[in-house]
C-alpha cells in the first residue's frame, strides 16, 4: 500500500501545508477502495501527520466520501426542489423499482447502489442523476430500464 | 515591551464600561458586572466558535441578535442583554428551548445536576415549560470514551468544548465531532479509547452531563461535597487543584486554574491518581520486625521507640534516602533530626537542581509568550512535567519558533548530549547544526530554556546558557526535576547543615538507613544501601520487596493527605492542604517526636505564609559561567545487526500510585520499543511486530513502534520495560 502513500505526498506538495490535503488524500482513498474503510483513514491519517479521527471527521462530513461499502457503481439522484419540480421522485422510483432497493442500499449482488443527493447544480437540466459520478440529465422514469441495463452489462453480466 | 492597548468606552444595558481595545464583549460586561451567558465559550480553547448561541444580545445599529462571544469591544457600541432587551431575551430563552430539544430531563440521575451549567442557565434564563411533546433522540448509553470517561450522548449540546480542547490545545486530535448538522455527535476514531495524557480535562469543559468521570460517576453529589483547594504534588509542575471531598474520602480531583502555572488544565495522573488512597494493600499501621516473629504490626508509640532505640545504635552513621515527595516541612523534620540530631551528613537526594537558575526564574506562563523555545534532554516533555508540554504548545500555536534537540529531536542529538549542546549553544562559534538556532536564540526578544533530562548538572549548564543569551524579563529557564519537591526538598536538606556527608556509593557498613516513601523505595541505589544498613527505618504506602527488608515500616501519607509547603519546578513554593485525614500519624508528627528525642526541636505543624496562588519569587543569584564538557561523537548510524543506544525514560503514568488505579491501567506506557524510521525499514521492523532487545545475558521481548522522530541508532523505551538492559542493545525481529 505504499503506492497510496506515494500518491497523497504527490498530491501534498501542492499545499502550503498537508493538513489542506486531506480530502483529496481521501478521494485518493475512496479510489483504491471504493469506500473508506477504517484501515484508509489508518493510511491517510499516516501519511499526513494527522490523527484517524480528524481525517474521519472530515469525510463524514461530506456527502461524498463513503463510510460504508458501497456498490461497483454507483446511481445518485438530485431531489432538491428544482428536480423534485420536474418529477425526480419519478425517476427515483423508477430506479428502485428497476434495481429492487430502497434509496440508501446497495443491490445483493453489490453491482449497484442508489442513493439521493443534494443539489447537484445541473437545475435547468433536471431530473439530475450521477451515474458513478458522471451527470446524465434529464433522466426520465422511461430511461432508466436502458441505464440500468448498461450496468448491469459492465458488472460481468449480473 | 509595547505600548498599553488603546482603550475603549463601550455602553451594557445602560452602564458604561472603559476596556482595553479588543477585549471580548463577554469579558467587558464581566468588568461592568453584568455577566452574559455562555456554553461553547472558552478562551483558553482558541478563538471564538459562536456554536451555541446561548450569549446573544442586541446591539445598537445591527439588525439581528448578535452573539457576543464573537465580537469584541468597539468604541461607542451599545449592547442590550436580556436584562434590558426583550429582543435579546426572547432569543436566548428560543436558544435554550431549541438545546433542549433532544436534552434528556433526566437531571435527578445525571452526575452533573447540581453543578450543571444548563441546568442553571435554563432556570435562569429558559422558558419555564416546554412545547416538545415527539419523541427525543436516544443513544446507547453511557458509551466508554475511554476506560476514565463516559459520555451520554443524547446529553450532548454540541458546543465542541471537548474537540476543540482536543485539537487545539492538548492537539492529540483524538476526540472529534463527526458527520453534520443534526446528526453530528462525538466520538473516537472506530472508538477506540481516548488515550492521551490531558484526556480529562474535557470532563470539566463538557457544560452539560455529556462527558463524566467514570471514576467519580454517581459516588457524590454536589450538595454533600467540600471542594479544598490544594496542590498537586504528582510532578514538578504543581498543578493547582480542588480536591472534592465526601464523608471524609477524596471523591475527585478538579483543575484550579493559576494563570501563571497550569492555566487551568491538568494531566489525567493529577486528576485520576488519588484513588490510590483507598487502595485495599494500603499501610495502614506501623509495623515492626520482631526476631523470630517477622514483621508485626505495632502501637506508634512502639514504633517511636523502634525508631529511636535503632538510630541510636547506629551512631553518626546513618543516611536518609528522600523520595522527593515529602513536603518542605517533612524534608526539613528529617535533615534536622539527622544532621542536627543523629550528627550524620549522607542524603540521597532524587534532585538537585543548580540555585544558579534562580536568576532565571520565570512563571511556566511565559513560555507561551516566548519567540523562541528550546528544549533539550532525553526525557520526554511530556512524561516528565506534562504541563509544560502544553505550553509550549500553545507557543508554537503562537508562532513560536520551538525546537528540541536531542534523540528524539527536530535537530538529532545522541543520548545524554543535552549539557553539550547547552555549551555549544553559549559558545561564540556553534557547530554547523546548531547555527541557525544559536542565532535565532540570540536575536529573540523573549526566551524560554527546557531541560528535561536526568544529569544532574543540567540545571548549571541551562543557567550557563541562560547567562550567556543574557536572558532578561520575560524570558525563563526551566529545569525539570525528577520528583514533585525535589527542588524544595534539596533546599531542606541544603538548609539544615553544612556538611560535605560520606559518599553513600562506598560499600562500607552502614548504621542505619531511613528511606522517606515510596518513590525512594524503587531506587536501586537505595535498595543497594539497605542490603548494607544494620537498621532501617522505611515510611511507605505500600509494603514491596524492599520495604519487607526494613526494621521499622510506618505507613506513609498522601500529598492529599498533608498540609505543607512544596516548591515546583519554577521555584514557586505553594501550599498543601489536608484534605482528608491520613490513617494514623503523619511523617512530619513522627519525625519531630522522634527529633525531639534526639534534642531537636521540631515543629510537628506548617509554617504559615504560603498564600493562594502563590506569587513566584524574584529572581535571585547570578549564573555561572560553564565550561563546555566534553563533547558526544557524532550521532552513530545502527551498525548492520542492529546495534542501538538504549533510551529509557519515565512514563508519567507509573508508579505506585497509578498503579492502584485500575481505570488508569490503559494509560500505562504499552510494552513496546520505539524505533527510528530509517532503522526499522532498513531492519525490515514494522510498527506491531515482536521484536527481541539484548544486552549480555538479559533479554526482552517487545512491540515494535516506528518513531520518525527518532535518531538514527537511538531505540527508545519506557523504563519499566527496559528492566535490567544495558545503555546498549541489539534488536532484532523475534
Amino acid at each position: 500500500m505504499s503506492e497510496l502513500r506515494d500518491e497523497i505526498h504527490a498530491v501534498a506538495r501542492r499545499y502550503p501545508a498537508r493538513r489542506s490535503a486531506v480530502i483529496p488524500a481521501l478521494r485518493l482513498a475512496q479510489e483504491r477502495y471504493g469506500w473508506l474503510p477504517p484501515e484508509a483513514f489508518r493510511e491517510v491519517a499516516a501519511a499526513l501527520d494527522l490523527t484517524p479521527a480528524y481525517c474521519k471527521s472530515v469525510a463524514s462530513f461530506y456527502d461524498m466520501f463513503h463510510l460504508e461499502p458501497v456498490g461497483a457503481h454507483t446511481v445518485e439522484i438530485c431531489t432538491n426542489v428544482s428536480c423534485a419540480l420536474v418529477g425526480a421522485q419519478r425517476t427515483l422510483e423508477a430506479f428502485e423499482r428497476e434495481l429492487g432497493i430502497r434509496a440508501g442500499e446497495t443491490t445483493r449482488d453489490g453491482a449497484v447502489s442508489l442513493r439521493t443527493i443534494e443539489c447537484a447544480g445541473g437545475c435547468g437540466w433536471g431530473p439530475v442523476v450521477a451515474v458513478d459520478h458522471r451527470y446524465r440529465e434529464p433522466v426520465r422514469p422511461e430511461d432508466v430500464p436502458a441505464i440500468v441495463g448498461e450496468l448491469r452489462r459492465t458488472t460481468g453480466g449480473a | 515591551m509595547s505600548a498599553p492597548p488603546e482603550q475603549v468606552t463601550i455602553t451594557i444595558d445602560d452602564r458604561s464600561v472603559s476596556v482595553p481595545k479588543g477585549t471580548g464583549l463577554v469579558e467587558s460586561a464581566l468588568q461592568a458586572g453584568i455577566e452574559i451567558p455562555v456554553f461553547c465559550y472558552e478562551p483558553r480553547l482558541g478563538p471564538p466558535l459562536g456554536a451555541c448561541r446561548m450569549c446573544l444580545v442586541e446591539i445598537e445599529g445591527l439588525p439581528k441578535l448578535q452573539a457576543a462571544c464573537t465580537l469584541s469591544a468597539q468604541d461607542g457600541m451599545v449592547v442590550r442583554t436580556s436584562a434590558t432587551s426583550a429582543q435579546a431575551a426572547d432569543g436566548q430563552e428560543g436558544v435554550l428551548e431549541f438545546i433542549l430539544l433532544n436534552h434528556p430531563l433526566d437531571c435527578p440521575d445525571c452526575d452533573k445536576g447540581g453543578e450543571c451549567p444548563l441546568q442553571d442557565l435554563t432556570l435562569r434564563y429558559g422558558p419555564g415549560t416546554s412545547r416538545m411533546v415527539v419523541q427525543k433522540r436516544t443513544f446507547d448509553k453511557p458509551i466508554p470514551i475511554s476506560p476514565l470517561i463516559a459520555l451520554d450522548r443524547e446529553r450532548c449540546i454540541l458546543c465542541y468544548r471537548c474537540t476543540r480542547f482536543s485539537e487545539q490545545v492538548a492537539e492529540d486530535g483524538q476526540l472529534v465531532a463527526l458527520n453534520r448538522g443534526a446528526s453530528s455527535i462525538i466520538a473516537t476514531f472506530e472508538d477506540e479509547p481516548y488515550r492521551a495524557h490531558f484526556s480529562g480535562n474535557v470532563i470539566d469543559l463538557c457544560p452539560v452531563g455529556a462527558l463524566t468521570s467514570t471514576v467519580y460517576r454517581f459516588r457524590a453529589r454536589p450538595w454533600e461535597i467540600q471542594n479544598v483547594p490544594t496542590v498537586c504534588a504528582m510532578c514538578p509542575v504543581g498543578c493547582n487543584v480542588w480536591a472534592t471531598t465526601r464523608e471524609g474520602k477524596v471523591a475527585r480531583v478538579l483543575a484550579r486554574n493559576h494563570p501563571e502555572v497550569d492555566g487551568g488544565w491538568l494531566c489525567d495522573k493529577g486528576r485520576f491518581a488519588h484513588d490510590h488512597l483507598r487502595a485495599a494493600d494500603r499501610l495502614t499501621e506501623p509495623i515492626r520486625r520482631i526476631r523470630m516473629r517477622g514483621l508485626v504490626a505495632v502501637p506508634w508509640e512502639e514504633a517511636l521507640d523502634a525508631a529511636d532505640e535503632g538510630l541510636r545504635a547506629a551512631g553518626a552513621s546513618v543516611c536518609v534516602a528522600f523520595s522527593g515527595g515529602e513536603t518542605v516541612e517533612q524534608a526539613d523534620a528529617l535533615s534536622r533530626l539527622v544532621r542536627q540530631g543523629l550528627g550524620a551528613d549522607v542524603a540521597l537526594l532524587p534532585d538537585d537542581p543548580d540555585p544558579a537558575l534562580d536568576a532565571f526564574r520565570a512563571p511556566l506562563a511565559a513560555i507561551r509568550s516566548a519567540n523562541v523555545c528550546l528544549v533539550v534532554g532525553d526525557e520526554p516533555v511530556l512524561e516528565r512535567a506534562p504541563i509544560v508540554d502544553l505550553w509550549l504548545r500553545a507557543a508554537r500555536r503562537g508562532g513560536a519558533e520551538v525546537v528540541t534537540v536531542g534523540p528524539a529531536g527536530a535537530i538529532a542529538a545522541p543520548p545524554g548530549s543535552a549539557a553539550a549542546i547547552c555549551a555549544a549553544l553559549a559558545a561564540s562559534s556553534p557547530p554547523e547544526e546548531l547555527r541557525e538556532l544559536a542565532r535565532d536564540l540570540r536575536e529573540a526578544d523573549r526566551v524560554a530554556l527546557v531541560w528535561s533530562g536526568d544529569d544532574d548538572t543540567g540545571g548549571r549548564h541551562l543557567a550557563g546558557l541562560a547567562a550567556a543569551l543574557e536572558l532578561g524579563e520575560g524570558s525563563g529557564a526551566y529545569f525539570l526535576p525528577r520528583t514533585p519537591n525535589g527542588r524544595g526538598v534539596a533546599q531542606a536538606w541544603r538548609a539544615a547543615g553544612d556538611g560535605r556527608g560520606i559518599d553513600p556509593s562506598g560499600d562500607e557498613a552502614l548504621g542505619a538507613l531511613i528511606v522517606s516513601g515510596d518513590e525512594a523505595l524503587r531506587d536501586t541505589r537505595v535498595v543497594a544501601l539497605a542490603d548494607r544498613a544494620r537498621f532501617v527505618l522505611t515510611t511507605a504506602m505500600f509494603m514491596n520487596e524492599a520495604a519487607g527488608q526494613s526494621h521499622v515500616i510506618l505507613p506513609g501519607t498522601g500529598y492529599l493527605e498533608r498540609d505543607g509547603t512544596v516548591v515546583n519546578l519554577e521555584g514557586r513554593s505553594q501550599r498543601l492542604r489536608r484534605t482528608v485525614e491520613p490513617p494514623g500519624w503523619d511523617e512530619l508528627a513522627f519525625f519531630a517526636q522522634l527529633a525531639r528525642r534526639f534534642g531537636v526541636d521540631v515543629d510537628p505543624w506548617t509554617r504559615a505564609g504560603v498564600d493562594e496562588l502563590a506569587a513566584l519569587p524574584a529572581r535571585s543569584g547570578t549564573a555561572p559561567v560553564v565550561a563546555a564538557p566534553a563533547a558526544r561523537g557524532p550521532q552513530r548510524a545502527a551498525g548492520a545487526g542492529g546495534d542501538f543506544e538504549l533510551v529509557r525514560y519515565r512514563a508519567l503514568f507509573s508508579g505506585a500510585a497509578v498503579e492502584r488505579v485500575p481505570q488508569l491501567a490503559f494509560q500505562r506506557p504499552a510494552a513496546e520499543v520505539e524505533l527510528p524510521g530509517g532503522d526499522a525499514s532498513r531492519l525490515h521492523i514494522a510498527t506491531g511486530e515482536r521484536v527481541v532487545l539484548r544486552s549480555g545475558e538479559v533479554s526482552r521481548e517487545l512491540a515494535a513502534r516506528v518513531n520518525r522522530r527518532l535518531a538514527p541508532g537511538v531505540a527508545r523505551v519506557a523504563e519499566e520495560h527496559a528492566d535490567g538492559l544495558a545503555d546498549s542493545v541489539r534488536i532484532e525481529k523475534a
